[in-house]
């Protein structure tokens, strides 16, 4: 049996509080497995123990208790994070850095150097639409663009497992599609992706599983669309249906003893709508 | 993009090549400090200034020209030490660029030290730029007496930056614990002056003169704890015309060696624990 990309067993984490006799418990016995390939959301609202869950797996935080593993290794070693990336929550990095430089240095630290590190910042700046940016110092870069130099970064030793901390937190909706499709893309490259977010309809689209976190308690776990699902209903979507062929279905399902719960108008979602209108506009 | 995974090399437990681009990236980080061309200028106006000294005979320029260029070029490596290191950490983490680069297989101690051998690094560059006024107004004077002037200069401007060393490193371990970069300048600010009178404390600590334990621990306390910064003002002797004996600049340059690499190993043992 091969090890899992992550495992967590019985993890807790308490914050002293400094002056005060009590303490915050961020995580409570929290046990997680993540699969090789799969794309794994670690939903929940703010503060319910996300990034400390995240920042624990990669040895950035002590476990109080409990155990975490990465590929089998303890991720408290440097050595487990050769197969790691991460991309934190709203990235600053080097202003003074240009794209280019900034995957030269995070490469460097890797272990990386010469032609190899050179076809590799080649490859990533390509790979997240930033080829032309290459020579721009990063203090010019906009929110999504930062964002997309982050993932460069956390892809530049071809990690097997990446993970996330929101990565389309504040980025605008093409930009944060852009992030989607990228994520889309590693886990079609055999890439395992763990992330957090609290942005539900976005991590509906990229995850396999999901966690949902409150409190630092795991109180759902699962495939999403089982999740999800609920079971005694069934939703039909008709293209071209005549009011006439409408009728008949309903009249149909009232002589049943199925109950109709709701008809409406299908929509297109608004940031559909929003994509749609930003990208059609002519520009000037 | 390969769909290979694990370009990197092999791990190993300490590379040169990892630190050196922490020390790199360091080292143009605090170039582009705004506080750092300010102090700069401070300085070398400082040092400059010693130029227009024409109504003094040679023997008061000389003595002014080496106390001010040498006191100048102490304070402001001193200080430049203090406020280049206490920034370091604290930025990095809320900038959070310290998680994207502890998230890669980089040891904390490397992290550490790429940090410390960047303001090193700084510091010497510093110093080389700081010399060049007071070498071209030494190349002045040389060709006024052509006597050889500045031969006993040398080993106060080593210990100069050795003091520097020590303050830098003595910073970075402050800032493992503090959370800002003001409360570590104004830690450092005080270290800095008790690190001065430290030699009298330990007089007083070890000749038992002081009355109370509470005084002879407080003594205590401050000799063993805090660096005896006085120990590095050679520069005093320097400018009244004392040359510095071989034995005295050595010991003085081991015990800036020896502070210099204690406070880096206590900043690495206080930050290998930190929660981050």
């Amino acid at each position: 049996m091969t090890d899992p990309a992550v495992a967590v067993r019985g993890l807790t984490k308490i914050f002293p509080v400094p002056l005060h006799r009590q303490s915050v418990v961020a995580v409570r016995d929290l046990d997680l497995r993540i699969e090789s390939g799969e794309v794994y959301g670690l939903l929940g609202p703010n503060g319910s123990g996300k990034s400390t869950t995240l920042k624990i797996i990669l040895g950035l935080v002590s476990p109080t208790r409990g155990h975490t593993e990465i590929f089998g290794r303890d991720s408290s070693l440097v050595e487990s994070r050769e197969a790691v990336g991460f991309l934190p929550e709203n990235p600053y990095f080097y202003k003074y850095l240009t794209g280019e430089e900034t995957l030269r240095f995070f490469g460097r630290l890797c272990g990386l150097g010469g032609v190899q590190l050179k076809n590799r910042i080649d490859e990533l700046l390509e790979l997240v639409g930033l080829t032309r940016a290459r020579k721009r110092r990063l203090g010019t870069y906009s929110k999504g663009m930062l964002q997309r130099i982050g993932l460069a970064q956390a892809l530049i030793h071809e990690p097997k497992l990446v993970v996330l901390d929101e990565p389309t937190a504040g980025v605008d909706p093409a930009g944060s599609r852009e992030i989607r499709d990228l994520i889309v893309d590693l886990k079609r490259r055999g890439i395992t992706v763990l992330l957090s977010s609290h942005l539900l309809a976005q991590a509906q689209e990229m995850c396999d599983r999901v966690g949902i976190l409150a409190d630092g308690v795991l109180v759902r776990e699962g495939r999403l669309e089982e999740l999800i699902a609920i079971e005694n209903q069934t939703e039909l979507v008709l293209a071209d249906a005549s009011p006439q062929l409408v009728e008949e279905i309903e009249s149909l399902i009232n002589r049943s003893n199925a109950k109709l719960i709701e008809r409406r108008k299908s929509t297109t979602t608004l940031e559909r709508l929003f994509l749609d209108a930003t990208t059609e506009r002519p520009k000037s | 993009m390969s769909s290979e995974t694990g370009a990197v090399a092999r791990h190993r437990a300490f590379s040169f090549s990892r630190i050196y681009a922490i020390t790199i990236n360091t080292l143009t980080e605090l170039t582009r400090l705004k506080v750092f061309y300010f102090l700069l200028i401070f300085a070398l106006l400082l040092i400059g200034s010693s130029i227009f000294m024409a109504q003094l005979t040679f023997q008061q320029e000389f003595q002014i020209l080496k106390d001010v260029s040498l006191g100048a070029m102490s304070i402001f490596t001193s200080l430049l030490a203090i406020v280049a290191t206490a920034r370091l950490i604290p930025q990095d983490i809320e900038d959070r660029t310290i998680y994207t680069i502890l998230a890669k297989p980089v040891p904390r101690f490397e992290y550490l030290l790429g940090k410390i051998a960047g303001v090193l690094l700084l510091l010497a560059t510093v110093r080389q730029m700081s010399k060049a006024p007071r070498e071209q107004v030494d190349d002045a004077l040389r060709a006024l007496r052509s006597s050889a002037l500045n031969v006993d200069i040398f080993p106060g401007i080593v210990i100069i930056y050795l003091k520097a060393c020590l303050l830098a490193a003595l910073t970075l371990f402050v800032s493992t614990f503090a959370t800002t970069n003001i409360f570590t300048i104004v830690v450092m600010a005080f270290i800095y002056f008790i690190g001065h009178l430290q030699a009298t404390a330990r007089e007083y600590w070890l000749q038992g003169h002081s009355s109370g334990w509470i005084t002879h621990a407080f003594l205590a306390v401050v000799a063993l704890i805090f660096p005896d910064l006085q120990a590095f003002n050679l520069v005093d002797d320097i400018v009244v015309g004392a040359a510095i004996s071989l034995g005295l600049f050595a010991k003085t340059a081991l015990l800036g060696i020896f502070y210099t690499t204690i406070y880096t190993l206590l900043a690495a043992f206080v930050f290998y624990g930190k929660e981050l």
